[in-house]
């Protein structure tokens, strides 16, 4: 277990700087996700505390020992990497033995290590067969393995369900997470996924164009985004997010948009006249019959039930919305509703440097 | 079968049997030669008519005197051409796995540069060659061919073994590297083994190409003791009254060897001479 810490780390590829100077801690046996769009340097990030790319500026600490010029062999850290890779040539066993082996481990712990890191895994069976004779899920336990057996001091994931199919992730998800709350290794993991980042992370760092946008536990990032890339990045479907003009004169403050729909709004955000982004979240619109007093007219687009929750795609004026229920609202295409909002959980930003505000 | 199935039949068929006749006449020539007496192998016949196995008790017993170091000059070819798969393949690898693997700055210039030397046809450099070997006192000793052949192969071999080496995953090199592998355990323990299909096909191309190579090998070694048997061949022409019938026996013996090769590797050969040819 061990703390990481980067200070002001930066990157370039050439003349291309695709980190611009980041800066968080991660404390120990923490579950630490990295997630953006692709293209955001998170990637790049955790090659560069794997030791796999060279740091341009900064420095990354790990359990207080900046590790800038130590070799990733002596970094005492274990990757798993999107597409395994896992040794074509060696079994299973041999794979997780391998970095034992280059070590000049003792024969009979290296065997102890692989018998409980298989064991751990339901490897067991496969101990003996080559990766080419095993599932995409079998194969990502194989390379977990090769990162249990060494216990290392922090785990790097790079995106390592990615080539796993629908089902299969879900359950991957919930036995890495498991492994951690077992192991309790400090872990870094990188997706672009963000439905894998808010039910694994501990903490959540959200990344973009090589910045930081937002640090924070999984429900914190939810409920209070700091700007309109989290709030639109986090939480799905998307968050309905309508640009308009804060109005607080004559009658209750709100937000009116092209189209002359009027969106309700606390007294806190905004200053009369401010263009903003008003954004909230399809779970948190209800419907309302449309001459209720206070609700939004709008009309039924598509009805999309999924059993449990039904999707309704809304058009309010110019905008589109999508609304989310759990129970089966007996609408129709076509149909005239309102909606109603609770002012309390709207999510106000500015529309130009989209920074949230205040409430 | 239908009748759009005989007509492309037959049509492979009309290619394919001249093709054969084309290619297996001159064999067969060889073949008529070496099982014929000397009186009957220039007779002009299509079948020997009394087929023998004299002219090969000749050859093996050395009993012509042209043939005085026969098993010695087999020994020297087999030497040289074992020799230059090996040292090509040990070249070829480690540049490749420089190029291709640990990114050496300036790779892809030096294979690029050694690509050029195929510009210039391999007989204009022999006398190059020639004077060189003889700089550095080599000459009639058979590292020089060696070493020439060695030069020769190497490049299309580097460029193979880079376009194959290209192929395997480079977060391979990655996880080795986090595994703590050093440059020489990734090497040995890793890229060697996946390296095998494409290592195999470029050490039988040396092989052959060093073991098939007459023009250097006349120029570079004189001594009877030291030539290769391809030289030694060559060296019947000399009179005005050749023994064909031993000619074309020797030059059967000397041809078993590269196909027996080429019949084992085979399945190497064909996919690993092609590795890269098409991105996949």
């Amino acid at each position: 277990m061990a703390t990481v810490s980067f200070q002001n780390i930066e990157k370039s590829f050439g003349h291309t700087k695709v980190i611009q100077g980041i800066s968080f801690d991660i404390k120990e046996g923490e579950f630490m996700v990295l997630v953006g769009p692709s293209g955001c340097g998170k990637s790049t990030l955790l090659r560069m505390l794997a030791g796999l790319e060279e740091i341009t500026g900064g420095t990354i600490a790990i359990d207080g020992k900046v590790v800038n010029d130590i070799e990733s062999k002596d970094r005492d850290i274990a990757m798993v990497f999107q597409s395994y890779a896992l040794y074509p040539h060696m079994t299973v066993g041999e794979n997780m033995a391998f970095s034992l082996k280059l070590r000049k481990a003792d024969p009979k712990m290296m065997a102890d290590r692989v018998a409980h890191a298989s064991k751990i895994l339901n490897l067991d069976p496969y101990l003996a067969r080559f990766p080419r004779e095993l599932s995409g899920g079998q194969r990502q336990r194989v390379a977990m393995g090769r990162a249990i057996v060494r216990d290392p001091k922090v785990f790097l994931f790079d995106e390592p369900l990615s080539n796993l199919d629908a089902k299969l992730r879900v359950a991957m998800r919930a036995e890495i997470k498991a492994l951690h709350q077992r192991l309790k290794t400090t872990t870094v993991y990188v997706t672009h996924d963000q439905v894998e980042a808010m039910t694994m992370a501990d903490r959540i760092v959200v990344m973009h164009d090589g910045r930081i946008e937002q640090i924070g536990e999984p429900l914190e990032l939810y409920d209070h985004p700091d700007n309109l890339f989290v709030a639109q990045f986090i939480g799905s479907p998307a968050m309905n997010v309508m640009t308009g003009k804060v109005k607080r004169s004559g009658g209750p403050a709100h937000v009116e948009v092209a189209g002359g729909v009027r969106w309700p709004l606390q007294q806190g955000p905004g200053t009369e006249g401010q263009a903003v982004s008003y954004g909230i979240r399809p779970g948190d619109l209800r419907l309302a019959s449309p001459d209720a007093p206070d609700a939004v007219p709008a009309e039924i687009v598509v009805v999309e039930p999924t059993g449990a929750e039904t999707e309704l795609l809304i058009q309010a004026g110019n905008d589109q919305l999508i609304l989310v229920t759990h129970g089966r609202p007996n609408v129709n295409p076509g149909d005239r509703i309102g909606l109603s909002i609770d002012p309390a959980k709207v999510h106000v930003f500015d529309q130009g440097t989209g920074a949230r505000l205040a409430a | 079968m239908t009748s759009k199935s005989i007509a492309t039949e037959a049509k492979l068929l009309l290619i394919g049997i001249p093709l054969f006749i084309w290619t297996m006449l001159p064999i067969y020539h060889l073949c008529l030669f070496a099982f014929s007496s000397k009186d009957e192998a220039m007779g002009g016949r299509l079948w020997p008519e009394h087929p023998t196995l004299h002219n090969f008790e000749v050859v093996f017993q050395q009993q012509h005197h042209y043939l005085n170091h026969f098993w010695l000059q087999m020994w020297n070819s087999l030497f040289i051409a074992v020799t230059v798969g090996l040292l090509t393949l040990v070249v070829a690898t480690s540049a490749a796995f420089a190029i291709s693997r640990l990114k050496v700055r300036g790779g892809r210039t030096v294979m690029n540069l050694a690509l050029f030397t195929y510009f210039i046809p391999a007989a204009f450099l022999a006398v190059p060659m020639y004077k060189t070997m003889g700089v550095y006192g080599l000459l009639n000793n058979q590292w020089a061919l060696i070493l020439a052949m060695t030069t020769i192969a190497a490049p299309y071999s580097i460029w193979v073994l880079k376009q194959a080496s290209d192929k395997l995953p480079y977060e391979l090199d990655e996880a080795a590297k986090m595994d703590g592998a050093s440059p020489l355990q990734l090497f040995r323990l890793v890229y060697l083994p996946l390296m095998t299909p494409s290592l195999v096909a470029i050490g039988t191309y040396a092989l052959l190409l060093a073991w098939n190579e007459y023009l250097y090998a006349f120029l570079l070694l004189s001594n009877d003791r030291d030539v290769t048997l391809g030289v030694a061949l060559g060296n019947f022409l000399a009179a005005d009254d050749s023994p064909w019938e031993l000619l074309m026996t020797t030059g059967l013996i000397y041809a078993l060897p590269p196909a027996a090769i080429y019949y084992t590797f085979k399945r190497y050969m064909v996919g690993g001479l092609t590795a890269g040819a098409v991105k996949s």
